[in-house]
C-alpha cells in the first residue's frame, strides 16, 4: 500500500514530466501521443485513486488493522497470561515440592530428636536405676555390717558374762580362808596407801 | 511450795549446826535439839525432823568406815584402815566390819558417800565392763 506522501511525490514527478514535455517534445511524449495517452486523464485517475485509497485506508483498512492488532494483542496477552499461569503453576509446584521436602526434613529432624530424647531418657532412667540399686546395696551392706557388729558385741558381752560368772563360781569354791586373808591384807595395803 | 521447802531445809541446817560441840557431833547436843523441837514444834515438824535426820545420818556415816569383806580380816587391818581414814578425812573414823561373800575376796570400804574397793568381784566387774 502506498502512503499519501509517496502519491504526492509521484504526482509531482508526473506534473514535472508533463511540463518538460510541454516545453520540448521528447521521444517519450511522442510515444505517448502516438499511443493516445491523455495526460490530464491520467492525472485525474491518479488523484481519484489516491482519494479512494485514502478513504479505504481511513475507514476500512485502519479499523480492520486496529481490530487485528487488538485481537493479536489479546492473543498475545492470553498467551502471556497462559505462560505466566504456567510459570506460576510451575513455581507453585516447585514451592509445593520445596515445602514438602522441607516438611519431610523437619519431620525427619523431629523424629530424630524424639528418638534422641527417648534414648537420653532411657539412659538417664538406667543410670538412676543403677544408682538406686547401688544405694540399696550399700545400705543393705551397711545394715548387714551393723547387724554383724551388733551380734559380735552381744556375743562378746555374753561370752564375757559367762566367763566371769564361771570364774566367780570357780573362785568362790576354790578360794580358801588363807587365800582370802592374803588377798584382804593386800587389798588393805592398797587402799590405805592411796 | 518451794519457799516452804527452803525454810524447812534452812531450819534443819540450823538445828544441824547446833548439834556440834568442839567441831564434832555431840550426842548431848542432838538430844537437846530433839527435846527443843519436841517442846517447841515448828511448822511441819515431821519434814524438819526428816531433813535433820538426813544431815545427822550423813555426818555419822562420815565418822564410820563400813568395811565389807569376804574371808577373815584381822583387827590390825581394821585398825590400820580406821587410822588411814581418820587421817584422810581429818576426823575420828571408826571401822566396822561387815561380811559380804559376794566380793569373793578383798575389801570394800564405805565412808559417807565415798567408796573404796579392792576385791575380786570388783575386778571381774571392771573386766566385764571393759570387754
Amino acid at each position: 500500500m502506498l502512503s499519501l506522501p509517496v502519491l504526492a511525490e509521484v504526482t509531482g514527478q508526473v506534473a514535472e514530466a508533463t511540463t518538460v514535455h510541454a516545453e520540448s517534445v521528447n521521444p517519450v511524449t511522442e510515444f505517448a501521443n502516438n499511443f493516445g495517452v491523455n495526460l490530464p486523464a491520467v492525472i485525474g485517475q491518479i488523484i481519484n485513486f489516491c482519494i479512494v485509497a485514502y478513504v479505504l485506508w481511513r475507514f476500512a483498512f485502519k479499523p480492520v488493522l486496529a481490530t487485528l492488532d487488538e485481537r493479536q494483542k489479546k492473543i498475545a496477552d492470553g498467551l502471556r497470561y497462559a505462560e505466566e499461569t504456567k510459570a506460576r503453576l510451575d513455581s507453585a509446584q516447585q514451592e509445593s515440592a520445596e515445602t514438602l521436602k522441607k516438611a519431610q526434613v523437619e519431620a525427619a529432624a523431629i523424629i530424630e530428636q524424639a528418638r534422641k530424647a527417648s534414648k537420653e531418657l532411657a539412659e538417664r532412667e538406667t543410670t538412676a536405676a543403677t544408682a538406686r540399686a547401688g544405694e540399696l546395696i550399700s545400705k543393705a551392706q551397711q545394715a548387714i555390717e551393723l547387724e554383724k557388729q551388733k551380734m559380735l558385741a552381744e556375743a562378746r558381752t555374753e561370752i564375757a558374762r559367762l566367763v566371769i560368772a564361771t570364774t566367780q563360781r570357780v573362785l568362790s569354791k576354790e578360794l580358801n580362808d588363807a587365800d582370802r586373808t592374803r588377798y584382804n591384807e593386800a587389798a588393805a595395803r592398797e587402799l590405805t596407801s592411796v | 511450795m518451794a519457799s516452804g521447802k527452803k525454810q524447812i531445809t534452812q531450819l534443819a541446817h540450823k538445828l544441824y549446826k547446833l548439834s556440834f560441840a568442839d567441831g564434832r557431833l555431840s550426842e548431848e547436843r542432838v538430844a537437846g535439839v530433839l527435846a527443843y523441837v519436841e517442846k517447841h514444834p515448828p511448822a511441819k515438824p515431821v519434814a524438819v525432823l526428816r531433813a535433820y535426820n538426813r544431815l545427822i545420818a550423813v555426818e555419822v556415816a562420815k565418822g564410820e568406815a563400813v568395811i565389807e569383806h569376804s574371808g577373815p580380816v584381822s583387827d590390825a587391818t581394821l585398825q590400820a584402815i580406821a587410822a588411814t581414814m581418820t587421817s584422810r578425812y581429818q576426823r575420828p573414823v571408826v571401822a566396822s566390819a561387815k561380811p559380804n561373800p559376794a566380793l569373793l575376796a578383798g575389801l570394800r570400804i564405805r565412808v559417807g558417800d565415798d567408796v573404796y574397793e579392792s576385791s575380786v568381784s570388783g575386778q571381774l566387774s571392771s573386766l566385764a565392763a571393759s570387754v
